[in-house]
């Protein structure tokens, strides 16, 4: 409120402001206003436009894709740089797919292991230190990935994890678990300590009690916390790239889809295909979960 | 109370603090590993000259005396500046024009919301590639400009534009989250508000320009700061789309640090432009959290 009192110029005072005032306000019963189909028409065009660029250019020939970049030669269409670049050898975008799931479902699942109980911990603790360790994990959302990822190899490779699958699983968690904490001890919060209690009495421990009592009833923040992960993880460049070299023989999907253009830039019957590849799947989720994945990533950013 | 007792409650109450001491050490022992020793070893190693490889002298300040000094460092510094203060601005304003546009809960709008959202879901690296391909001098907008007789733009190219087509980029990708931010935030507006507005014969502009936007201002706030924080750290689309170039013209301050300076073994000097960027990250992190405390006093009458 404060930031805008101090504000005065905002109020419109040139002329043609005015008209358009008229305008509108006479419209503002009417929600079909010519400025309004514009704007969502720009919108469209600019958006879908890159995507149909995407598919389209995904099967057409790299003659056809220089000379009509647009246009959709229906008798020349062809599937078969998408078969090369599904069954290529090198840097193949679907056994992209593969070993980013797995990154994908171990990180998801680890970070929900260490998270919970620990949040747990917090949100029912009324000490002081144990509020100290919230401020402690906080801070790590103050800290850019890229700017860590450099001493993270240095760590890794005195634990011996060094350019290995586990040592960037043990990293991609740890990036995790800041926001994670931070989003279930908001959420345990509200969840009412005459629960547990009862829950004692019928004789739970406290791990049965969080798994078994609290845990289940956890599940919005759970759904945010796992779409916030995976998408982050899934669309992950720097980590990997960093953390595993070409020589520890594996690829996630951008890893992948760096290695193969940075070698075929020119080779639009390359590129195409593998980028499709690349965005389909998250594409068709994001359709699917459209509502969870928007209001999911919105209270991560926001409350994170 | 009796001896056994007490003794039997602290013996309890050891017993607790075992058990909660194992539900939240692993995480703290993990994160701790893998985050906080890292800054530690980032801190100890931007005072010394490492290659990676042979052993590191001790240099005390030098290398942060060479980020003042150092030309690639200064100018990266003005292109993430520019990144971030273009980008967010703009990121913030078509977020704001297109929440207005689509604030009514309609199945149009969600679509036209979710138009507007889609990149935010995809890599910003697949993303970057995807408009090298599109704006590069071989792209899909220079091959039919030719068929014009227009001469190829070098969009990506020309130091004159790749500045400019890369925050384009990043504004395309990002503004979206922008909108539906500031969407949530308008249907939150009460609808008393909007017709005291009318009534007192209020057009649509005035009311969205004095009332609507005065009452989400603190999302508004945080919003910028968020695009800002997000922005300096920009990396992916920077390899993808234009790799820095042409002739460091694009290059931001995390692809020096990532691209140059580390790939360059530098990696004393590359850990000393890390930790600084983490200082400028966590001084605008702060800012969002002040900012954030006086949205919810504000939130609650305070």
């Amino acid at each position: 409120m404060v930031v805008l009192e101090a504000k005065p110029d905002d109020r419109p005072t040139t002329g043609p402001a005015h008209s358009a005032d008229g305008k509108r306000g006479t419209g503002r019963k009417e929600p079909r206003s010519p400025v309004r189909w514009a704007l969502l028409g720009v919108l469209f065009v600019v958006m879908i436009v890159p995507i149909y660029l995407l598919v389209v250019n995904a099967f057409k020939s790299q003659q056809d894709i220089l000379d009509n970049p647009f246009s959709i030669p229906l008798g020349k269409l062809t599937f078969a740089h998408m078969s090369a670049a599904i069954s290529s050898p090198q840097f193949n975008v679907i056994g992209g797919y593969g070993f980013t799931l797995f990154l994908v479902v171990v990180v998801d699942v680890l970070c929900i292991l260490l998270a919970g109980p620990a949040a747990y911990v917090i949100a029912r603790s009324l000490k002081r230190r144990t509020q100290l360790v919230l401020l402690y994990f906080l801070a790590g959302t103050f800290i850019p990935a890229a700017a860590v990822i450099i001493p993270v190899i240095y760590v890794l490779r005195e634990v011996g994890l060094a350019n290995t699958v586990t040592g960037l699983i043990a990293h991609d968690v740890a990036s995790t678990l800041p926001v994670s904490i931070f989003l279930f001890v908001g959420f345990i919060r509200t969840i009412p300590v005459d629960i547990d209690h009862a829950a004692t009495i019928d004789g739970a421990g406290r791990y049965r009690t969080f798994w078994t009592i609290v845990f289940p009833l956890m599940r919005p923040a759970v759904v945010t916390v796992l779409i916030l992960n995976s998408i982050g993880i899934w669309n992950d460049f720097v980590s990997p790239q960093i953390l595993l070299s070409p020589s520890s023989g594996h690829y996630t999907v951008t890893t992948a889809i760096y290695a193969s253009i940075s070698q075929y830039s020119t080779d639009l019957t390359k590129v195409f295909p593998n980028l499709l590849l690349a965005v389909a799947p998250v594409v068709i989720f994001f359709i699917y979960m459209q509502r969870h994945i928007i209001s999911g990533l919105m209270v991560g950013a926001v409350k994170g | 109370m009796s001896g056994p007792q007490r003794l039997g409650r602290r013996r309890a109450r050891l017993r607790e603090t075992a058990v909660s001491l194992g539900m939240i050490g692993p995480a703290v022992l993990l994160y701790t590993l893998m985050t906080v020793v890292p800054v530690g070893v980032a801190l100890y190693l931007s005072l010394t000259d490492w290659d990676g490889f042979s052993t590191a002298a001790f240099i005390g300040l030098d290398n942060y005396k060479h980020l003042f000094d150092d030309p690639s460092s200064t100018d990266a510094w003005y292109v993430t500046a520019l990144v971030a203060a273009f980008g967010t601005a703009l990121m913030v304003g078509l977020g704001l024009v297109y929440a207005l546009a689509l604030k009514a809960k309609s199945r149009t709008n969600s679509f036209f919301r979710a138009v507007a959202y889609f990149p935010h879901v995809i890599s910003a690296l697949i993303l970057g590639y995807l408009w090298a391909a599109i704006l590069g001098t071989n792209g899909a907008i220079n091959n039919t400009l030719a068929k014009f007789g227009i001469a190829p733009v070098g969009f990506l190219f020309d130091e004159k534009f790749a500045l400019i087509s890369l925050i384009a980029v990043i504004v395309w990708a990002g503004f979206g989250f922008n909108v539906v931010l500031f969407v949530a935030a308008l249907q939150t507006v009460p609808a008393e508000l909007l017709e005291a507005a009318a009534i007192d014969g209020a057009s649509r502009r005035q009311t969205d320009l004095r009332v609507v936007i005065p009452m989400i201002a603190p999302v508004v706030t945080v919003a910028t700061v968020l695009n800002l924080v997000g922005l300096i750290r920009a990396y992916d689309i920077v390899v993808s789309l234009t790799g820095g170039g042409p002739a460091g013209s694009t290059q931001t301050f995390t692809y020096l640090i990532l691209a140059r300076s580390f790939e360059g073994t530098k990696v004393g000097y590359a850990t000393a432009q890390a930790v600084f960027l983490m200082v400028v990250s966590a001084v605008l992190a702060l800012l969002v959290t002040a900012l954030r405390n006086r949205q919810d006093q504000a939130a609650t009458g305070g």
